[in-house]
């Protein structure tokens, strides 16, 4: 029986001493954020180096400097496996278990997208979701963290057929929702210049041979051929099309496409294709942010390469500490999402000045590359969309 | 679509399909031997992938010196395993031995991510990227040699099963357990001699496709491939699961040439279940007669 | 004292939403609609030992029906939206089940896999109905006046249909139904040779096992709120089959039992990120070496102190 209260009487101290927090997530010396992500599953990789070699390099100097306004800042991640229905239980981990203040770099449209409802219920803020799809845009609570697909797409297709007069398109895309998503859009944007696509071809996640598909393209003589892919099955395609000697078309990648990693698998047969770059270079530029980025990579993950992924997630983490810092000691998730908004011609020393509007969107623009010897040639200044 | 497009696709087809049946015969292989499918197969042959490509780069090692590495550690990898794990669960049924070796698959993985991470490499070839004009056909030298090596080592495997002594033991178990104890042959040792010989398969078979598909820990999943393969020709059969292989490998390739997006990818699968309907048993399968 | 203990149980049952932390009962959720497709597959592979990889795609079929049902006829009732899943799944087990009346073992279990594949491509690339790869919201719950809008309301959904489900089965397995699959197990030919319709009885297996996924389906769509084509993954089927395996072939209890495990296992490693499938591995490689069978099979042995089936 004295069991019974004894039992009875430990639950009802450790219910009061739960601190009441003023806003959750947010402490006398810490504020905590974090995201479900793949560190499972095909997009593992890209999972791993936006949160831990990303957002958490950008806070581990935040923190040593101190913090914001005297609080530490502390990350929380689970594994999704790019699964939408454990994005959505690590979600709501995260917001009633972990109580955090703001849900950070998550990854992947579907994984996201499921979990909208709930955080939108629950007014946890999204920041800076690593997808492309215009899903998230103007919504209260979420800023987007990459330049949408849609103005990828038109600002892709206003410099083709405006500046280099191009007017035969076709396209090699993922079979899965970022292939499909681009594709739409290509589609809608070159029918405002009143062209079609020539050619569609979609490949499968994971495929082993994209012969027929390139052959395909081929026979319908593009002048363009947009690469809608990852980094694996885009350098397949280069080496395919090196392989049958199909010179006479531009092989153009698209934002998530144009970085380091096809580069480096498909060697000499990338030669030569351009594309839109939503970063600057992450091992050679001299901004003075990407300075500091590498530096800080080297300081803390010195065996990590820097790139694009990682450049990302350390991104929203200055976002997010930027708007954290103007948001005062008295942080809420109201005035974060109120210093977002007031940001205007925020200078990060990566990217050109950041003004965010009523579309919550942090970033619109990219500009052309060209790879020659192996690394991306910037040919023209940032392209934006607005 | 010109007959030189036809080709080449045909020929990459066919050089995909020299994979997918060097996995089936491994599959086969430990199947016949040990009824158990082996579902980390394909993990095992990324890790000495992974194996050959950081010697590789660590020591400056030629890429032959490489493969012998990607051999020497997948048997080594297959004998650990084998005596560790499965042996121990011989009394267990074949579904807790699918269980273990789906777990294997999942630790390989994952433990291939945290020491090289999840990220894709190139992989040497031993081949060269430039293609052979042969009157209006372009001939991909890689896919040449790929077909090349798979023909060179199912020949030399042929030549293991009929004329070794080793190799006809591994067909007597695979025939009959019981009666190969009896005639005095060591069925622990086809055991553990069955899972080294299917990985060296899967290692030669992996260090010709890195270059194409490239180093990843994802590179296993081509098993399901295997798999198909093997059923597709009849599992157990070893001529069999390369005819499955090859016929796998072209369709897919075929498919994609001739049929609208919907469903390219739904044909080598459709194809599939067709082909078991007419042939319940693959295409070389035997049928099984059993005795009640 | 049986009836006592599942007493107990029942209450704990009840009571759980207040019992467990919130974001628990959305994991509960998942666990119950996991339970009901372990039980659908065991009655097909543990009873009739035709193995399936390809449930994951019974379970889309029945996930999308029922959400796009709710889209299209916002009145018809909860209920009646998860039968009609149930039964049209059940429809597309016939459709699969009967051409593959001759395939054993490996064979069949390729088969399930290809169709899993098919399923999957279908879903994706139907996508004036299904929205592909953008995946579909799915509307909330209505039943009758009520919104089921909360986990808590699902939940007890959820678990209304699963004891259903599990009575059913319970019911099942001792008729003649059950009975046949077991024989068929055991011996086809001895079956067959024994008066049993295989054939019927293993169409039946077929139907019956994509009936209760295909519920299993239209309860994961509104527990989930959201599909895509990502979420129905050949994985998926693996984790299905280990769950059986884990719990035990052939055991309703152990069907049940395994859906818990690795439901829970899978959240509880979330946290360790990059190393979940290590640890998960490693514990499936562990589970199968100390426990041969399946936790039920352990159980039983345990407290039967050696007991046979």
């Amino acid at each position: 029986m004295s069991t019974w209260w004894a039992v009875l009487l430990a639950s009802l101290i450790t219910l009061g001493a739960v601190p009441a927090a003023a806003q959750q997530g947010v402490t006398d010396s810490e504020i905590i954020v974090g995201c479900s992500n793949s560190f499972s599953g095909p997009l593992a990789f890209t999972g791993e180096q936006a949160t831990r070699f990303g957002v958490d390099l950008y806070l581990k100097y935040v923190n040593d400097l101190g913090g914001i306004h005297g609080r530490k800042v502390r990350t929380v991640y689970y594994d999704d496996g790019y699964k939408p229905q454990e994005a959505v239980a690590n979600t709501k981990k995260l917001v009633e278990q972990d109580g955090v203040f703001a849900v950070i770099a998550p990854q992947g449209t579907a994984p996201v997208v499921a979990t909208l409802d709930y955080l939108e219920q629950n007014r946890v803020p999204l920041l800076f979701p690593y997808q492309g799809s215009p899903v998230t845009r103007a919504k209260r609570f979420i800023f987007s963290g990459m330049t949408l697909y849609d103005r990828q797409s038109r600002v892709m297709i206003d410099y083709l057929v405006g500046q280099r007069r191009y007017k035969k398109f076709a396209t090699v895309y993922q079979d899965d929702e970022y292939g499909k998503t681009f594709l739409t859009f290509f589609e809608k944007e070159l029918a405002r210049h009143g062209l079609r696509l020539v050619a569609a071809e979609s490949i499968k996640r994971g495929a082993t041979d994209v012969s027929a598909q390139i052959a395909k393209l081929q026979a319908a003589t593009p002048e363009v051929t947009f690469l809608v892919l990852t980094p694996g099955p885009a350098a397949q395609a280069l080496k395919e099309r090196q392989k049958i000697g199909w010179k006479d078309t531009l092989m153009v990648s698209t934002g998530p496409l144009t970085d380091e990693r096809y580069l480096a698998l498909a060697a000499e047969a990338a030669e030569g294709v351009e594309g839109l770059s939503l970063w600057p270079d992450p091992l050679t530029s001299d901004l003075p942010g990407m300075r500091q980025y590498r530096a800080l990579m080297q300081k803390y993950f010195p065996k990590n390469e820097p790139n694009r992924y990682s450049l990302s997630g350390y991104f929203a983490a200055m976002l997010f500490a930027e708007a954290a810092k103007r948001a005062g000691r008295n942080l809420t998730r109201e005035g974060l999402i109120a210093a977002l908004e007031s940001l205007k011609g925020f200078e990060s020393g990566i990217l050109p000045p950041l003004t965010i509007g009523p579309d919550h969107e942090t970033q619109k623009q990219g500009f052309w590359v060209r790879v020659e010897k192996g690394r991306f040639k910037p040919l023209t200044d940032w392209l934006r969309s607005e | 679509m010109t007959t030189a497009t036809l080709v080449h696709v045909v020929v990459s087809g066919l050089a995909t399909g020299c994979i997918y049946a060097l996995m089936a015969i491994s599959l086969v292989i430990i199947y016949n031997a040990t009824r158990t499918l082996n579902f980390a197969q394909g993990e095992m042959l990324m890790i000495s992938a992974f194996l050959a490509w950081a010697s590789y780069h660590a020591f400056r090692l030629p890429l032959l010196v490489a493969m012998l590495v990607a051999v020497t550690a997948s048997a080594v990898l297959a004998l650990l395993i084998e005596r560790a794990i499965i042996r121990h669960s011989i009394a267990a049924t074949h579904f807790d031995v699918l269980i273990i070796t789906l777990g294997l698959s999942l630790m390989l993985r994952a433990g291939a991510g945290i020491v090289w991470t999840h990220d894709e490499f190139p992989f040497p070839s031993f081949f060269s990227d430039r293609p052979i004009p042969l009157g209006p056909v372009r001939i991909a030298p890689g896919s040449l040699g790929i077909i090349g090596a798979s023909l060179g080592l199912m020949a030399a495997l042929y030549l293991l099963f009929t004329y070794t002594r080793f190799g006809r033991a591994m067909r007597a178990v695979a025939q009959n357990q019981r009666a190969a104890r009896l005639m005095g042959i060591s069925v622990e040792r086809v055991y553990s001699g069955s899972w080294v010989l299917a990985s060296v398969v899967g290692a030669v078979a992996g260090v010709l496709i890195a270059p194409v598909i490239f180093l990843s820990s994802k590179m296993g999943l081509i098993v399901i491939n295997g798999f198909t393969a093997a059923v597709l020709g009849g599992f157990g059969s070893l001529p069999g699961a390369v005819l499955g292989g090859m016929l796998l490998g072209v369709l897919e390739n075929l498919a994609p040439l001739y049929l609208p997006t919907g469903i390219k990818y739904s044909v080598p699968f459709l194809l599939l279940i067709g082909i078991l309907m007419l042939r319940p048993s693959g295409l070389l399968g035997r049928s099984l007669q059993r005795k009640v | 004292m049986r009836r006592l203990a599942l007493a107990s149980l029942g209450l704990l049952l009840l009571a759980l939403p207040w019992l467990v932390p919130r974001y628990f009962v959305f994991l509960a959720n998942l666990i119950v609609v996991n339970a009901i497709v372990a039980i659908g597959l065991n009655l097909l592979s543990g009873y009739t030992n035709q193995l399936s990889f390809g449930h994951a795609g019974f379970l889309a079929i029945g996930a999308y029906f029922a959400a796009l049902l709710t889209i299209h006829a916002p009145g018809v009732p909860v209920p009646l939206t998860i039968l009609a899943a149930g039964v049209s799944t059940a429809a597309v087990g016939v459709a699969l089940g009967v051409p593959c009346l001759r395939l054993e073992g490996l064979y069949l279990t390729m088969a399930t896999l290809a169709f899993g594949y098919v399923v999957s491509e279908a879903i994706l690339n139907l996508d004036w109905l299904t929205r592909g790869a953008d995946g579909l919201r799915v509307p909330v719950a209505g039943l009758g006046p009520w919104r089921l809008a909360t986990d808590v309301a699902r939940y007890y959904l959820v678990l209304a249909v699963a004891v259903l489900m599990v009575l059913a089965a319970r019911n099942l397995v001792s008729t003649r139904t059950g009975r046949a699959f077991l024989a068929i197990r055991e011996s086809q030919i001895a079956a067959q040779a024994g008066g049993i319709h295989v054939a019927a009885y293993k169409t039946i297996a077929f139907a019956v096992s994509a009936f209760y996924t295909g519920v299993a389906g239209g309860l994961f769509a509104f527990v989930v709120g959201y599909l895509s084509p990502d979420a129905f993954d050949v994985f998926l089927s693996v984790d299905f089959v280990a769950m059986i395996i884990i719990g035990g072939l052939g055991s309703v209890p152990g069907s049940i039992i395994g859906a818990a495990v690795i439901t829970v296992l899978h959240d509880w490693l979330a946290a360790f990120q990059n190393y979940r499938p290590l640890i998960f591995g490693a514990i499936l490689i562990a589970g199968m070496l100390f426990m041969p069978g399946g936790i039920a099979r352990a159980l039983r042995v345990s407290l039967t102190r050696g007991g046979g089936v």
